[in-house]
Protein backbone atom coordinates (compact mmCIF):
# COMPACT_ATOMS: atom_id res chain seq x y z
CA UNK A 1 0.00 0.00 0.00
CA UNK A 2 1.35 3.52 -1.00
CA UNK A 3 1.85 5.75 1.39
CA UNK A 4 -0.83 8.51 0.13
CA UNK A 5 -3.47 5.94 0.32
CA UNK A 6 -2.53 5.03 3.53
CA UNK A 7 -3.02 8.82 4.82
CA UNK A 8 -5.90 8.93 2.70
CA UNK A 9 -7.35 6.03 5.25
CA UNK A 10 -5.77 6.63 8.46
CA UNK A 11 -4.65 10.25 8.10
CA UNK A 12 -5.74 13.83 10.28
CA UNK A 13 -8.36 14.56 7.10
CA UNK A 14 -9.75 10.92 7.21
CA UNK A 15 -13.04 8.92 8.41
CA UNK A 16 -10.70 7.13 10.77
CA UNK A 17 -9.49 9.92 12.76
CA UNK A 18 -9.99 9.61 15.89
CA UNK A 19 -12.07 13.37 16.35
CA UNK A 20 -13.67 12.72 12.90
CA UNK A 21 -15.66 9.01 14.08
CA UNK A 22 -18.93 9.72 15.62
CA UNK A 23 -20.60 6.57 17.95
CA UNK A 24 -21.88 4.42 15.35
CA UNK A 25 -18.07 4.40 13.72
CA UNK A 26 -16.65 3.89 17.04
CA UNK A 27 -18.98 0.84 17.33
CA UNK A 28 -17.97 -0.73 13.99
CA UNK A 29 -14.39 -0.35 14.35
CA UNK A 30 -14.73 -2.18 17.32
CA UNK A 31 -16.83 -4.81 16.28
CA UNK A 32 -13.80 -4.89 13.81
CA UNK A 33 -11.04 -5.41 15.89
CA UNK A 34 -12.71 -7.72 18.28
CA UNK A 35 -14.15 -9.97 15.88
CA UNK A 36 -10.58 -10.27 14.23
CA UNK A 37 -9.27 -10.82 18.19
CA UNK A 38 -11.75 -13.68 18.39
CA UNK A 39 -11.10 -15.59 15.24
CA UNK A 40 -7.22 -16.11 16.37
CA UNK A 41 -8.28 -16.93 19.85
CA UNK A 42 -10.66 -19.93 18.03
CA UNK A 43 -7.28 -21.45 16.68
CA UNK A 44 -5.46 -20.57 19.64
CA UNK A 45 -8.34 -22.66 21.65
CA UNK A 46 -8.26 -25.11 19.31
CA UNK A 47 -4.40 -25.83 19.59
CA UNK A 48 -4.58 -25.71 23.29
CA UNK A 49 -7.05 -28.84 23.31
CA UNK A 50 -5.33 -30.58 21.07
CA UNK A 51 -2.72 -31.23 23.38
CA UNK A 52 -5.28 -33.78 24.89
CA UNK A 53 -4.08 -36.04 21.85
CA UNK A 54 -0.28 -35.88 22.66
CA UNK A 55 -0.39 -38.13 25.92
CA UNK A 56 -2.08 -40.93 27.25
CA UNK A 57 -4.74 -39.99 29.52
CA UNK A 58 -4.47 -36.53 28.70
CA UNK A 59 -1.32 -35.96 30.74
CA UNK A 60 -0.10 -33.02 28.75
CA UNK A 61 -3.66 -31.34 28.52
CA UNK A 62 -4.06 -31.51 31.90
CA UNK A 63 -0.67 -30.19 32.44
CA UNK A 64 -1.72 -27.18 30.06
CA UNK A 65 -4.78 -26.86 32.16
CA UNK A 66 -3.24 -26.61 35.32
CA UNK A 67 -0.57 -23.71 33.95
CA UNK A 68 -3.49 -21.93 32.29
CA UNK A 69 -5.37 -21.86 35.63
CA UNK A 70 -2.91 -19.63 37.25
CA UNK A 71 -3.57 -15.59 37.90
CA UNK A 72 -2.14 -14.38 35.21
CA UNK A 73 -4.41 -16.14 32.43
CA UNK A 74 -6.76 -15.90 34.27
CA UNK A 75 -6.19 -12.49 34.39
CA UNK A 76 -5.76 -12.51 30.20
CA UNK A 77 -9.21 -14.58 30.28
CA UNK A 78 -11.10 -11.46 31.73
CA UNK A 79 -9.49 -9.96 28.75
CA UNK A 80 -11.51 -12.22 26.17
CA UNK A 81 -14.52 -11.55 28.55
CA UNK A 82 -14.42 -8.30 27.68
CA UNK A 83 -14.07 -8.84 24.19
CA UNK A 84 -16.70 -11.41 23.67
CA UNK A 85 -19.27 -9.26 25.67
CA UNK A 86 -18.38 -6.11 23.49
CA UNK A 87 -18.61 -8.34 19.81
CA UNK A 88 -21.52 -10.18 21.25
CA UNK A 89 -23.93 -7.33 22.61
CA UNK A 90 -22.74 -4.91 19.59
CA UNK A 91 -23.67 -8.00 17.55
CA UNK A 92 -27.23 -8.33 19.07
CA UNK A 93 -27.71 -4.10 18.23
CA UNK A 94 -26.86 -4.67 14.49
CA UNK A 95 -29.23 -7.68 14.55
CA UNK A 96 -32.03 -5.53 15.76
CA UNK A 97 -31.65 -2.64 13.47
CA UNK A 98 -31.61 -5.15 10.48
CA UNK A 99 -35.11 -6.42 11.91
CA UNK A 100 -35.99 -2.57 11.91
CA UNK A 101 -35.63 -2.31 15.73
CA UNK A 102 -34.46 1.14 17.21
CA UNK A 103 -32.45 2.66 13.88
CA UNK A 104 -34.50 5.90 14.95
CA UNK A 105 -32.69 6.22 18.32
CA UNK A 106 -29.00 4.13 17.52
CA UNK A 107 -27.24 5.92 19.65
CA UNK A 108 -29.24 5.51 22.57
CA UNK A 109 -29.20 1.93 21.45
CA UNK A 110 -25.79 1.83 21.51
CA UNK A 111 -25.25 3.33 25.44
CA UNK A 112 -28.08 0.45 26.69
CA UNK A 113 -26.14 -2.09 24.83
CA UNK A 114 -23.04 -0.85 26.59
CA UNK A 115 -24.67 -0.42 29.40
CA UNK A 116 -25.37 -4.20 29.79
CA UNK A 117 -22.00 -5.09 28.56
CA UNK A 118 -20.54 -3.02 31.81
CA UNK A 119 -22.72 -5.25 34.10
CA UNK A 120 -21.92 -8.84 32.07
CA UNK A 121 -18.49 -7.81 32.41
CA UNK A 122 -18.71 -7.01 36.49
CA UNK A 123 -20.21 -10.23 36.68
CA UNK A 124 -17.27 -11.69 34.96
CA UNK A 125 -15.26 -10.21 36.89
CA UNK A 126 -16.56 -10.86 40.36
CA UNK A 127 -16.81 -14.58 38.84
CA UNK A 128 -13.25 -15.22 38.53
CA UNK A 129 -11.42 -12.67 41.23
CA UNK A 130 -10.75 -15.22 43.58
CA UNK A 131 -8.66 -16.98 40.77
CA UNK A 132 -6.74 -13.88 39.78
CA UNK A 133 -6.39 -13.07 43.58
CA UNK A 134 -6.11 -16.14 45.14
CA UNK A 135 -4.80 -14.83 48.45
CA UNK A 136 -6.69 -11.62 48.36
CA UNK A 137 -6.23 -8.30 47.89
CA UNK A 138 -4.02 -6.22 50.57
CA UNK B 1 -10.61 0.93 -0.73
CA UNK B 2 -11.53 3.44 -3.44
CA UNK B 3 -13.13 6.77 -4.72
CA UNK B 4 -15.71 4.23 -6.71
CA UNK B 5 -16.68 2.34 -3.73
CA UNK B 6 -18.44 -0.97 -3.94
CA UNK B 7 -20.74 -1.26 -0.64
CA UNK B 8 -19.47 -4.58 0.85
CA UNK B 9 -23.03 -6.22 1.33
CA UNK B 10 -22.93 -6.28 -2.65
CA UNK B 11 -19.87 -8.28 -3.19
CA UNK B 12 -20.47 -10.57 0.20
CA UNK B 13 -23.75 -11.85 -0.65
CA UNK B 14 -27.18 -11.61 0.99
CA UNK B 15 -26.81 -15.33 2.02
CA UNK B 16 -23.38 -14.31 4.05
CA UNK B 17 -25.37 -11.51 5.28
CA UNK B 18 -28.31 -13.36 6.61
CA UNK B 19 -26.60 -16.19 7.84
CA UNK B 20 -23.94 -13.62 9.87
CA UNK B 21 -27.06 -12.81 11.60
CA UNK B 22 -28.59 -16.34 12.22
CA UNK B 23 -25.42 -17.70 13.34
CA UNK B 24 -24.82 -14.69 15.98
CA UNK B 25 -28.07 -14.92 17.89
CA UNK B 26 -27.06 -19.12 17.87
CA UNK B 27 -23.53 -18.44 18.88
CA UNK B 28 -24.79 -16.83 21.99
CA UNK B 29 -26.62 -19.45 22.99
CA UNK B 30 -23.82 -21.68 22.10
CA UNK B 31 -21.33 -19.77 23.96
CA UNK B 32 -23.60 -19.72 26.94
CA UNK B 33 -23.96 -23.73 27.42
CA UNK B 34 -20.21 -24.26 26.36
CA UNK B 35 -19.40 -21.52 29.74
CA UNK B 36 -21.67 -23.18 32.05
CA UNK B 37 -20.62 -27.15 30.67
CA UNK B 38 -16.36 -26.45 31.17
CA UNK B 39 -16.60 -24.37 34.53
CA UNK B 40 -19.81 -24.70 36.49
CA UNK B 41 -21.45 -28.32 35.60
CA UNK B 42 -20.82 -31.10 37.78
CA UNK B 43 -20.49 -34.19 35.87
CA UNK B 44 -19.03 -36.11 39.20
CA UNK B 45 -15.57 -36.60 38.24
CA UNK B 46 -12.80 -36.12 41.03
CA UNK B 47 -11.46 -32.86 39.61
CA UNK B 48 -9.30 -32.39 42.83
CA UNK B 49 -8.76 -28.25 42.71
CA UNK B 50 -12.10 -26.87 41.97
CA UNK B 51 -11.40 -24.39 39.07
CA UNK B 52 -9.39 -26.49 36.96
CA UNK B 53 -10.72 -27.90 33.90
CA UNK B 54 -9.09 -32.02 33.98
CA UNK B 55 -9.35 -35.14 31.01
CA UNK B 56 -11.40 -36.62 33.08
CA UNK B 57 -13.99 -34.73 33.43
CA UNK B 58 -14.24 -33.48 29.82
CA UNK B 59 -14.57 -37.14 28.72
CA UNK B 60 -17.51 -37.68 31.12
CA UNK B 61 -19.13 -34.82 29.63
CA UNK B 62 -18.64 -36.19 26.50
CA UNK B 63 -19.97 -39.58 27.49
CA UNK B 64 -23.17 -37.59 26.96
CA UNK B 65 -24.27 -37.55 22.78
CA UNK B 66 -26.03 -34.09 23.42
CA UNK B 67 -22.41 -32.07 24.23
CA UNK B 68 -20.66 -33.71 21.38
CA UNK B 69 -23.66 -32.56 19.56
CA UNK B 70 -23.09 -29.01 21.33
CA UNK B 71 -19.52 -28.80 20.70
CA UNK B 72 -19.47 -29.58 17.24
CA UNK B 73 -22.59 -27.80 16.65
CA UNK B 74 -20.37 -24.63 18.06
CA UNK B 75 -17.45 -25.33 16.49
CA UNK B 76 -18.76 -25.20 12.78
CA UNK B 77 -21.25 -22.13 14.05
CA UNK B 78 -17.99 -20.33 15.32
CA UNK B 79 -15.85 -20.99 12.47
CA UNK B 80 -18.08 -20.21 9.68
CA UNK B 81 -19.38 -16.91 11.89
CA UNK B 82 -15.59 -16.27 12.50
CA UNK B 83 -14.15 -16.75 8.60
CA UNK B 84 -17.77 -14.99 7.21
CA UNK B 85 -17.39 -11.87 9.22
CA UNK B 86 -13.07 -12.22 7.79
CA UNK B 87 -14.16 -12.59 4.39
CA UNK B 88 -16.31 -9.19 4.67
CA UNK B 89 -13.28 -7.02 6.86
CA UNK B 90 -11.10 -8.12 3.65
CA UNK B 91 -14.34 -7.46 1.05
CA UNK B 92 -14.13 -3.58 2.48
CA UNK B 93 -10.43 -3.29 0.53
CA UNK B 94 -10.49 -3.42 -3.30
CA UNK B 95 -7.14 -5.68 -3.59
CA UNK B 96 -9.38 -8.06 -2.07
CA UNK B 97 -12.65 -7.36 -4.05
CA UNK B 98 -10.64 -8.57 -7.17
CA UNK B 99 -9.57 -11.76 -5.62
CA UNK B 100 -12.89 -13.04 -4.84
CA UNK B 101 -12.83 -16.14 -6.33
CA UNK B 102 -9.63 -16.96 -4.38
CA UNK B 103 -10.33 -15.83 -1.24
CA UNK B 104 -13.37 -17.63 -1.01
CA UNK B 105 -12.04 -20.72 -2.23
CA UNK B 106 -9.07 -20.29 0.80
CA UNK B 107 -11.82 -19.44 3.30
CA UNK B 108 -13.43 -22.71 2.33
CA UNK B 109 -10.33 -25.10 2.55
CA UNK B 110 -9.42 -23.42 5.61
CA UNK B 111 -12.73 -23.28 7.32
CA UNK B 112 -13.52 -27.01 6.18
CA UNK B 113 -9.45 -28.46 7.00
CA UNK B 114 -10.31 -26.29 10.70
CA UNK B 115 -13.55 -28.09 11.01
CA UNK B 116 -12.17 -31.83 10.61
CA UNK B 117 -8.61 -31.08 12.93
CA UNK B 118 -11.27 -29.85 15.49
CA UNK B 119 -13.66 -32.78 15.17
CA UNK B 120 -10.41 -34.96 15.62
CA UNK B 121 -8.63 -33.84 18.75
CA UNK B 122 -12.02 -34.32 20.70
CA UNK B 123 -11.42 -37.86 19.83
CA UNK B 124 -8.93 -38.63 22.81
CA UNK B 125 -11.96 -37.15 25.09
CA UNK B 126 -14.94 -39.19 23.75
CA UNK B 127 -13.33 -42.46 23.24
CA UNK B 128 -11.50 -42.00 26.99
CA UNK B 129 -14.48 -41.89 28.84
CA UNK B 130 -14.30 -43.29 32.25
CA UNK B 131 -17.57 -44.23 32.21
Amino acid sequence: MKISSFKWLFGRNSEFWPTNMKTGMWAWVGHRLTGLALVAYVFLHLSFISTASMAEGGADFDALMETTSQPLFVAMDFLLVIVVIYHAMNGLRVVLFDLGVGIRRQKLVFWVTMAISAVLIVGGLLAIWHLVFPEGVA
Amino acid sequence: MSEQRVATSKVAGTWAWAFQRISAVLLIVFLGVHLYAAHFMDVGAETGEEPLITFDEVSLRLDQLLYIVVDYGMLSMVLLHGLNGFRTVLFDFDMFVRRKKLIDVTLWVVGIGTLIWGIVILFPFISGAGG
